[in-house]
């Protein structure tokens, strides 16, 4: 397929593409959450959505997290295959038994009995001013629950692409989508795709380090790659796009070839996936490494309000280059 | 309203009956050390899972508590495959994953006991939703305490289910105590029923130690529901003969042994066999066969887990996945 | 201690939460609702009198809590309580010699009530369902009215009318009674409480029959009215198939078709005996078990509760001067 004879989408639109996707293809399919019918997402993420299907089939929801998803894992459980969109990622808390305890541990208490075919999407990443209670990375949390799978698309093919897929699964999955990548351009197809999950992307090639990343990290990533470049370092950046189940094998078989890795996400680094994927290589590939595994992730501070503090928060691309220099010993 | 036949009444009795005497034997076993894990056991509230369960087919759902085997019973839970579950085994419905806290059978439409306080309801919401978008005249009926009825959980599902007009039964089996504190100490109301018209629901009180009562306003609720009218909130007030956990439980002195032998004055079992007998439905006899023939039922049950292989360590990561 | 003088509250927790709400949208009433009645009513009588205050101390704190928010002193009953109608009845043979009672509740709080104290001077306030008993009034004006009644010393007879009841006797069991109907029916159970099947009804005697009423009143209202104050008392048989049926308000919200055989004004006194099986049903709720040729008889008697007239006990006060 020649990519320049292809459609570009915006980030947002791919979303609600995959989301259409679904609902015609799969008539046990319904999408529910909060303003997700009239008001078509509060991202725009569902435009269009209910006027073409119909309140049967795009609910709109009161403002009661916990309900929500426990409407899903009923649903999904009794046959359905619903959407659930919890509108912005921090509020999980606000449903987390329903996921944790429910959710994710009905098939195995059962003793696989059921099924639960849930997509929960929703919206993760900060850099939009809207302060700790709307802005964090908290895929963490779901990443510690045996029986979700997780996945986080960095562009708009990946978005529509790994949403269709996690309607398709016959298990609970997480498509943590990221609200500064909305507006983000990029090649998408018409017909209907899946990405697979479970399988990581290879988005640059290079033999001097590995950055593993995934979500908007990406981008800023593949920028850092371009800077180091320029010193003459070529470093390999891998998009994960599937956090549980996570794509270990693609990691190890980069690292054997550059000896080095440095792990970037926007969340808190302490306790964040970085360190789990740094245990990993040095447990499966301790003697391809050539310095320690290093990562690049918040500070452990909320997010802050303020546009100065933001972005002395985030992290970015010259943070990427630092630490990946440091790593070079460059 | 439907008048029940002969027939519908001994059903019901039958299920209280196996309710009980599943639960004693349970209760037996678990303080002989052979079942491990925690029991909360359902004796004493058998009015309310028969008086409710005697309305249900497979196809209706049913969302369950902690104390959930009398709600699994009534269902048409099999003795062998419950006591093979609770004794650990892979026999069990659970194939020994779930036990005692998470005993289901979604061939029964019984969505599982539940371990967390106040679960159950927002998941009966969704059973519930599939029904309704199936377009059936299918129910969901959600079991939950006076305990439940403070959590959050409970609230939104009551919303959700009235502001869809969904097919939803929401039984408050009010036992008086949240664990170990009694009702007076964890909310300002007596009648849990009182918070229905909140949500804008009908919410109706009834003696659940009666299990024509419970019969009848069950049905008035779930003909509401079939008939596309919305969920109901049915409170039963009722009261565990046993602790919280266990036959004797901690031993704590939170309730006195003359309120249990009040409430044992009222044993729902006794009632109903009473009143089957003045009305020539069922002679003190046959339900002394009926007691007996349902206790060779349980110890075959028993016989069935203790004989039953421990499941496979190789299991052990089956199903974490579909 | 004694009653004498003081002023009882019974305010029942159960009234207005049965099935009916189901079958028949019927009116909704929570226990907040009853609370804030009770200190209304507490409002209005302390506004008139400084009598003492004797009530039920019901499961739910109805009337204590009214009493703590006020800061008022009140004294419950000493009887055993067990959330029962029997409560009721107890609390009432403890009040015995009370100026005035006011309950809060439907026809079945008033008629536990009147078991245990036949000439009670009640001021009834309606928090129940099929209410022919009770009326609906602001409980602040009903409160000063007791007030005055036992302040004032006013006569009950200029006051308040002496109420019918219908006296049943069960072969082999202890009496019953009932304010406004009491019915034969083909039931097996007292189940969930309610009246509910016409299809089911045998045969009842009512002492007021009003087409405005709901329940077996508005049966015997549609078919032959008859006032509480006439003396006499209807007495109804019923037929399913019957040519002859009126349409009446069973339930709230909901009228039936009801088969009538015979109806007849009976003079007071007059006995109405039926037989079992069935189950006796007393101001629309089933109660009692008949068993198989077990016999009851009905029979209709002016010496029941004294009902006070809120308005001529304030009218009367005002004419004779304030507070």
């Amino acid at each position: 397929m020649a990519e320049a004879e292809q459609r570009e989408l915006t980030y947002v639109d791919a979303i609600i593409e995959g989301a259409r996707t679904i609902l015609l293809e799969q008539d046990n399919a319904f999408i529910a959450g909060e303003d997700v019918g009239g008001a078509g997402g509060v991202f725009g993420s569902y435009r269009g959505l209910l006027e073409e299907f119909g309140p049967e089939r795009v609910v709109d929801t009161p403002i009661s997290e916990e309900g929500i998803v426990g409407l899903g894992v009923g649903a999904a459980a009794t046959g359905l295959r619903p959407v659930i969109d919890i509108m912005f990622m921090d509020f999980m808390g606000e449903c987390m038994d329903e996921i944790a305890n429910q959710m994710a541990k009905m098939r195995y208490m059962f003793g696989g009995s059921a099924k639960l075919p849930v997509t929960v999407v929703t919206m993760s990443g900060g850099g939009r001013n809207l302060a700790a209670q709307h802005s964090q990375s908290l895929e963490a949390w779901l990443c510690h629950l045996p029986g979700l799978k997780v996945v986080a698309p960095s562009t708009p093919y990946d978005a529509k692409g790994l949403l269709i897929a996690a309607s398709r699964d016959d298990n609970p999955v997480f498509t943590v989508m990221n609200k500064m990548s909305l507006a983000n351009r990029g090649a998408v197809p018409e017909e209907s795709y899946e990405v697979p999950i479970g399988k990581a992307n290879v988005v640059r090639e290079g033999e001097d380090l590995t950055i593993i990343t995934y979500s908007r990290m990406v981008s800023e990533s593949l920028t850092a790659a371009e800077a180091l470049a320029q010193d003459g370092v070529e470093a390999e950046v891998i998009d994960l796009r599937s956090l549980q189940p996570m794509d270990t094998d693609t990691v190890i078989e980069s690292v054997a070839k550059t000896h080095r890795a440095v792990v970037v996400h926007e969340a808190v680094r302490f306790g964040g996936l970085g360190g789990e994927i740094a245990s990993q290589i040095q447990e499966l590939a301790f003697d391809e490494l050539d310095a320690p595994v290093s990562r690049v992730g918040a500070p452990f501070s909320p997010v802050p309000f303020s546009a100065v503090l933001e972005q002395t928060y985030l992290p970015n691309a010259d943070k990427i280059v630092a630490e990946s220099r440091s790593l070079i010993g460059a | 309203m439907s008048t029940p036949s002969d027939d519908v009444l001994l059903d019901i009795h039958r299920r209280m009956v196996r309710i009980r005497t599943f639960e004693t034997e349970a209760g037996r076993m678990a303080e002989a050390g052979k079942i491990p894990g925690a029991l909360h056991l359902y004796v004493g509230e058998e009015a309310v899972a028969a008086g409710v369960m005697v309305h249900l087919s497979n196809e209706d759902w049913i969302t369950s508590t902690h104390r959930g085997h009398g709600h699994l019973i009534a269902k048409g839970g099999e003795f062998d495959r419950m006591f093979a579950e609770l004794f650990g085994r892979a026999t069990g419905y659970c194939r020994g994953k779930g036990g005692s806290m998470h005993i289901s059978n979604m061939d029964l439409g019984m969505l599982g006991a539940n371990g967390i306080v106040g679960a159950g309801p927002p998941i009966a919401v969704g059973a519930a939703f599939s029904t309704k978008y199936r377009k059936t005249d299918r129910v969901a009926v959600t079991f939950f305490g006076d305990g439940a009825s403070n959590e959050g959980s409970f609230h939104e599902a009551a919303n959700m289910a009235a502001l869809y007009k969904l097919p939803v039964i929401f039984v408050c089996e009010n036992n008086g105590y949240g664990e170990y504190t009694p009702q007076a100490k964890h909310q300002a109301i007596v009648d849990v029923a009182d918070r229905a018209s909140g949500y804008g629901m009908p919410g109706v009180v009834v003696d659940g130690m009666d299990a024509m009562a419970v019969y009848e306003a069950a049905d008035a609720a779930i003909e509401r529901a079939r008939a596309g009218d919305g969920p109901t909130l049915l409170e039963c007030k009722t009261y565990r003969f046993f602790d919280h956990v266990g036959v004797r439980g901690m031993g704590l002195t939170y309730r006195t042994d003359e309120e249990l032998a009040e409430w044992q004055k009222r044993d729902p079992i006794h009632l109903f066999e009473a009143r089957l007998a003045e009305l020539g439905v069922l002679s003190k006899d046959d339900a002394v066969a009926i007691h007996e023939e349902v206790l060779a039922e349980v110890r075959a049950g028993i016989e069935f887990a203790e004989a039953s292989p421990t499941p496979d360590p190789d299991t052990l990561l089956d199903d974490v996945y579909a | 201690m004694s009653s004498r003088g003081a002023v009882g509250f019974v305010a029942n927790p159960a009234s207005g939460k049965d099935i009916r709400r189901i079958t028949a949208r019927a009116s909704v009433f929570d226990n907040q609702e009853k609370t804030a009645m009770v200190r209304r009513c507490l409002i209005g009588l302390r506004a008139m009198s400084d009598a003492p205050i004797r009530y039920l101390a019901d499961a739910n704190r109805l009337v204590e809590s009214a009493l703590a928010e006020l800061g008022f002193d009140g004294e419950a009953v000493d009887v055993e309580t067990n959330g029962k109608a029997l409560d009721t009845t107890n609390a009432a043979v403890a009040m015995r010699g009370a100026g005035a009672v006011v309950t809060l509740g439907g026809d079945g709080t008033n008629r536990a009530f009147a078991k245990g104290w036949l000439d009670a001077p009640l001021i009834p306030l309606s928090t129940g369902t099929n209410n022919a008993f009770p009326v609906m009034r602001e409980a602040t004006t009903a409160g000063a009215a007791a007030g005055l009644l036992v302040s004032r010393r006013i006569p009950l007879e200029a006051v308040a009318e002496r109420a019918k009841v219908i006296h049943v006797d069960i072969e082999g069991e202890p009496p019953d009674l009932a304010l406004i109907d009491a019915v034969l029916t083909q039931d097996r159970f007292v189940g969930a409480r309610a009246l509910d099947d016409p299809g089911k009804l045998v045969a009842a005697m009512l002492t007021r029959a009003d087409p405005a009423g709901v329940g077996m009143t508005s049966v015997g209202g549609f078919a032959h009215p008859l006032a509480e104050r006439d003396d006499a008392t209807l007495t109804l048989t019923f037929d399913r198939a019957s040519p002859r049926r009126v349409v009446a308000a069973l339930a709230p919200g909901r009228f039936e078709s009801i088969g009538l055989g015979q109806t007849r004004t009976a003079t007071l006194g007059e006995p109405m005996r039926l037989t079992g099986p069935g189950v006796l049903a007393f101001d629309g709720e089933r109660e009692r078990v008949l068993a198989p040729g077990q016999a009851a008889t009905f029979r209709t008697l002016r010496d029941g509760p004294w009902v006070v007239d809120v308005r001529k006990v304030l009218t009367r006060a005002v004419a004779c001067g304030g507070r």
